[in-house]
């Protein structure tokens, strides 16, 4: 009697770096400190960008090459040092924390990490019943996908500050490229480029949401939000 | 070639070098870890001659313990003797013994042993042995659900859950090992490993603070030969837990697949080599990383069983 047969080394390759992906956002998941977070979220950008040269590699496909360098400049370099520079003005240093963010968790680690494997079995299982089969998707890949974008959800909901809200938000992003990557992965360039830059307006846009909070309640934490003010 | 080993002799052989080698193995890591640190450390003999120091010394226990004070020792040795029969520790094929029980009946010695331990350090009275024993208990609760996870995916991989089995499948092909199933459940099985053999993310192995400790405090009551048991004990299980990781799931080569006496040598020696390899690893972890706090330890086992359960939801879904 033999087990589950195995997927092959193109497939293993891609649905490893996806699970890695996974790993990285349940890693923000429970990281408590959002300098930390945004390390996790560079880690998880490069390792879309292998993923995208994976698929080229495999699928014969130059224009992912460029996707890849692109995507990498983007969400490796470039988004970090914007939320890095937005959170040192507002006075998040590394040394001081004290803007109420360090433990905005409203879970404790190890509670969160489980009620992620909730939302994840549920994303996973949801995509398993669809049964999508695309010719360059590894069905698997997809449904890691999917789990990321709810344990994204769950981290932005369980998190109490905007700069872990919005790192959550971008990694929610990371998922959505993973989808597009499996599934049609030979969309013209244009397009795909098109997309990430949508990354940058809502880079603009919390940017703009974490110096406007900041400059209004002088905490990033959304606690504050909760008050109706006449 | 020389001449063709009996099986019974190579069954043997399997007890001995885990027996013998077991010490050894620890030496290695307590050496690397010295060096890491800029220290010279100990010989990577050490751990056999305290072995025969306190072979040669006088046993006491402490007053009103029972016979099974004296007895647990010599259980826990016994079941971690008998786990290398079921497990590939030097061939590729399944030796007589080796269908005796599967990885659950590995596991149960392991706990067996464990539990034995625990309970002739509960019957000695003494405070710490005592803590010691009921936080190992606790935190084996704890890791227990991440074992059978491994196994469900060992199970769901090779659609038995002999190690024999998987070893083989992990073999086959390279896409058997580049699946996130596999990759997944190795890493989750090295975090119990790190748990159970006491090492730093959980517990400061060569600490000397009681507070601290939790497999170190159960043998504080213990001493001369049933000292050198449970020290032996644990170093059978760090030995036995290291040739599942690299026999079983990362690098079951070397194994000899024949009975031919060069080959089965060979695979004495690879065998040896893997686990300080392995041994390695764990030295630099112990050197990089922090203890956690006693309450932060069911976070790391939160982690392991993450990486448990994706791995079975992967498979799930097949392709994984």
């Amino acid at each position: 009697m033999s087990g589950v047969q195995a997927p092959g080394v193109y497939e293993g390759a891609a649905n490893v770096i996806a699970a890695g992906m996974l790993l990285l956002e349940f890693g923000m998941l429970r990281q408590a400190l959002v300098r930390d977070q945004i390390r996790l979220y560079m880690a998880q950008s490069a390792l879309i960008s292998v993923l995208a040269i994976v698929i080229a590699a495999d699928r014969n496909l130059p224009d992912l090459y460029a996707l890849a360098a692109l995507s990498a400049a983007l969400k490796v370099v470039a988004v970090p040092l914007v939320l890095r520079r937005l959170l040192r003005r507002v006075g998040l240093d590394d040394e001081e924390e004290t803007v109420g963010v360090a433990g905005s968790n409203t879970l404790s680690p190890a509670t969160a990490v489980l009620a992620g494997i909730v939302l994840a079995a549920f994303g996973f299982f949801c995509f398993g019943a669809l049964g999508i089969h695309g010719p360059a998707a590894p069905a698997l890949a997809l449904a890691l996908a999917a789990a990321m974008v709810l344990v994204s959800f769950g981290l932005m909901i369980v998190r109490r500050d905007v700069a872990s809200q919005a790192v959550g938000f971008f990694s929610l992003e990371n998922a959505i490229s993973l989808a597009a990557l499996v599934v049609a992965s030979g969309l013209p360039f244009i397009l795909e480029t098109g997309f990430l830059f949508d990354l940058l307006v809502a880079v603009v846009v919390f940017g703009m949401l974490i110096r406007a909070h900041h400059s209004r309640a002088e905490s990033l934490s959304t606690a504050d939000l909760t008050k109706l003010q006449g | 070639m020389s001449a063709a080993l009996p099986i019974p002799v190579i069954q043997l052989l399997q007890v001995l070098t885990i027996a013998i080698g077991a010490p050894g193995v620890t030496g290695v890591i307590a050496k690397v870890e010295a060096r890491l640190q800029g220290r010279r450390g100990p010989r990577v003999r050490q751990p056999y001659y305290d072995l025969a120091k306190l072979f040669r010394k006088e046993a006491l226990a402490p007053a009103g313990a029972s016979w099974f004070f004296l007895a647990a020792p010599l259980v826990a040795v016994t079941s971690y003797l008998t786990i290398p029969l079921l497990i590939p520790v030097l061939t590729t094929y399944g030796l007589p013994l080796g269908y005796m029980g599967d990885i659950l009946g590995g596991g149960f010695l392991l706990s067996l042993a464990s539990f034995v331990i625990a309970t002739a350090a509960l019957e000695t009275g003494s405070p710490y042995a005592q803590l010691g024993s009921s936080r190992a208990k606790t935190f084996s609760a704890i890791t227990e659900p991440v074992v059978l996870f491994v196994v469900f995916t060992v199970a769901l991989l090779t659609g038995t859950d002999l190690p024999y089995a998987l070893a083989a499948t992990v073999r086959s092909s390279a896409g058997q090992i580049i699946r996130p199933a596999h990759l997944l459940a190795a890493a989750a099985l090295f975090m119990v490993i790190l748990l159970e053999t006491g090492r730093i993310p959980v517990e400061t192995h060569t600490g000397t603070n009681e507070f601290g400790m939790i497999e170190e405090a159960r043998s504080f009551e213990h001493s001369g030969p049933f000292l050198a048991l449970i020290r032996w004990g644990s170093e059978l299980k760090q030995l036995i837990l290291y040739t599942i990781l690299a026999d079983v799931f990362l690098a079951p080569w070397g194994l000899a697949s024949t009975q031919h006496l060069g080959s089965v040598i060979l695979a004495i020696v690879a065998l040896l080599a893997k686990a300080c390899a392995v041994g390695c690893v764990v030295a630099v972890i112990d050197n990089s990383f922090a203890k956690l706090r006693l309450f932060k330890i069911t976070e790391f086992a939160a982690g392991a069983f993450l990486l448990a359960v994706l791995g079975v939801f992967t498979l799930y879904l097949g392709g994984g």
